[in-house]
């Protein structure tokens, strides 16, 4: 289980997170909504150590890991990958030694078993066939496909996924969506999915958390968020220029 | 209470904002805060690259990647810099020095002092603080700004350790090389614009009487210092980018001016150290 406990978090005179609180049970497909810059990356990024909190705890499967060491974090980081919203596949690197390199940092197998084991993955989102070619061949929903790939190498028990559809084609997403509901339903794999597409908030998300101005406004099931009358939330999900929500 | 009633009563962890007397303190204490943090945050990329540098394995493919980067890339930039700086300072000092002595036959000896003990190495490293540490801070930024530096994080790979170290080898080798070769060209157009303007033979140029050991030891010391600094403030400048390409040009500002104070502050402290100890 992952709870998020009173986070605080500033960039200089800028407050991003106001006392968030959040619990992720095991298994669960959970979606963090919300506007640009409302903080939903910063809140997910704690979780592996990429930014730590000003203040508040980070809890995971019962440890308190807010004051690990980076070092410390590495073990963190191989049962909890993070799918990053940029893709951020080396350029210098194919796509095979891409979704090769945690396991060769995380683990001491040779090259070419990590090579099978990458191409498993890849095979995972049908990019088995350009292994050999390089991420600037491909456009942003493939690179975001490989990208899938690699953070499942390690096969984590979490994984976080930054607006993993933002960018792709519609058919890439469903295969995206899909995948994240197999991880849940097969491997038991929990899965924190920062994102604005309302097709797979209402499609495959467990439960939805909105944050706004530093602090969830909502949290429930997505069928609480076609019901609520919070005005802020309801202009979120219809998508109206004009109401409460400063834009 | 609603959820966005809620939400407005979030307590701030943001420290109270100074009133008063409190306003000039602040006001007064800030810069130095400033400094403080920006020499603390240098002294760690340096520690930590020094550290893995010793303690960890090299990737050699990219220190020779980033040497021919460094150096190669280099070459002409700073030849013709300092092959047109040897043909000013020699004029310049020719004609003053004909003026006031009359006598030329030590122009050479002069220059070639000078060249190792300040120009050579320090106008080198300030054009490499330019054309090489801006590359290094925008490069590095542009890797923080889209996540790549946190990818290589969620890898099991230190950013330092993965990008610093063979930028740091690479620089410090190819300063020692870039300031001998500046010197050699400088002092080859020097030699050139005193034959053609006051008529000075270049064997009567070429005099290595006045030049001693401590003039060498400096100038080893100074390229070593100065191809340390401007990789780490670079390194540490694009580390610290944050934002979009706001932040990476942000970061290249930083480092070239930051570089270009370091470098001049070094110059002065060895160049202290050299008359105290190695010149007298």
């Amino acid at each position: 289980m992952i709870e998020f406990i009173d986070i605080y978090k500033a960039f200089g005179p800028k407050e991003v997170l106001k006392g968030v609180n959040l619990e992720v049970q095991k298994g669960e497909i959970m979606f963090i909504i919300g506007q640009s810059g409302a903080g939903k990356s910063v809140l997910v990024k704690h979780l592996v150590g990429l930014l730590r909190p000003d203040k508040g705890r980070v809890i995971l499967d019962g440890e308190d890991i807010t004051d690990l060491s980076e070092r410390a974090f590495y073990r963190i980081r191989k049962k909890c990958s993070y799918v990053f919203q940029n893709s951020t596949l080396f350029d210098s690197m194919t796509l095979l030694d891409n979704v090769a390199l945690p396991i060769r940092k995380h683990q001491h197998v040779t090259q070419r078993r990590a090579r099978e084991l990458a191409m498993e993955k890849l095979a995972l989102v049908g990019m088995q066939g350009e292994a050999s070619r390089y991420p600037a061949d491909f456009g942003d929903g493939m690179r975001k496909k490989v990208a899938i790939a690699r953070a499942l190498t390690l096969n984590p028990e979490f994984v976080i996924f930054d607006e993993p559809t933002t960018g792709i084609d519609p058919i890439s997403a469903n295969i995206v969506d899909r995948l994240i509901t197999d991880l849940s339903e097969r491997l038991g794999v929990t899965s924190i999915v920062v994102s604005h597409d309302l097709r797979s908030i209402f499609g495959v998300a467990d439960r939805v958390a909105m944050l706004y101005k530093g602090q969830f406004v909502l949290d429930g099931p997505p069928s609480a968020y076609r019901t609520t009358d919070d005005p802020i939330v309801q202009q979120f999900i219809n998508g109206r220029p004009e109401g409460p929500m400063e834009v | 209470m609603s959820a966005t009633e809620e939400q407005t009563s979030g307590a701030s962890l943001a420290p109270p904002e100074p009133a008063g007397f409190g306003v000039v303190l602040a006001s007064v204490g800030e810069p130095f805060l400033f400094v403080g943090r920006e020499l603390a945050a240098m002294a760690h990329v340096l520690w930590l690259t020094v550290f893995y540098a010793f303690r960890r394995p090299v990737r050699w493919s990219e220190v020779w990647r980033q040497a021919f980067e460094i150096g190669n890339r280099s070459l002409v930039f700073i030849a013709v810099v300092l092959g047109f700086l040897g043909m000013i300072l020699i004029y310049q000092s020719g004609f003053q020095a004909q003026r006031i002595v009359g006598d030329l036959q030590l122009l050479g000896a002069l220059y070639l002092q000078m060249l190792f003990r300040e120009f050579g190495p320090t106008i080198t490293a300030l054009m490499l603080a330019t054309r090489v540490g801006t590359g290094i801070a925008a490069e590095i930024g542009s890797m923080v700004v889209t996540e790549q530096v946190d990818a290589l994080r969620m890898n099991n790979a230190d950013p330092v350790h993965y990008l610093v170290v063979p930028r740091f080898i690479a620089s410090v080798l190819m300063t020692l090389v870039l300031s001998t070769l500046a010197i050699v060209v400088s002092f080859i157009s020097g030699m050139w614009t005193a034959k053609m303007m006051f008529g000075v033979n270049p064997g009567t140029f070429y005099n290595t009487s006045f030049i001693i050991w401590g003039d060498l030891i400096i100038f080893g010391m100074k390229s070593l210092a100065y191809g340390i600094a401007v990789p780490i403030i670079a390194a540490e400048a694009g580390l610290s980018a944050f934002g979009g390409s706001e932040g990476v040009g942000w970061a290249t500002t930083k480092s070239v001016v930051n570089a270009s104070l370091a470098i001049t502050f070094l110059d002065f402290l060895l160049s202290g150290f050299g008359y105290v100890f190695l010149f007298s």
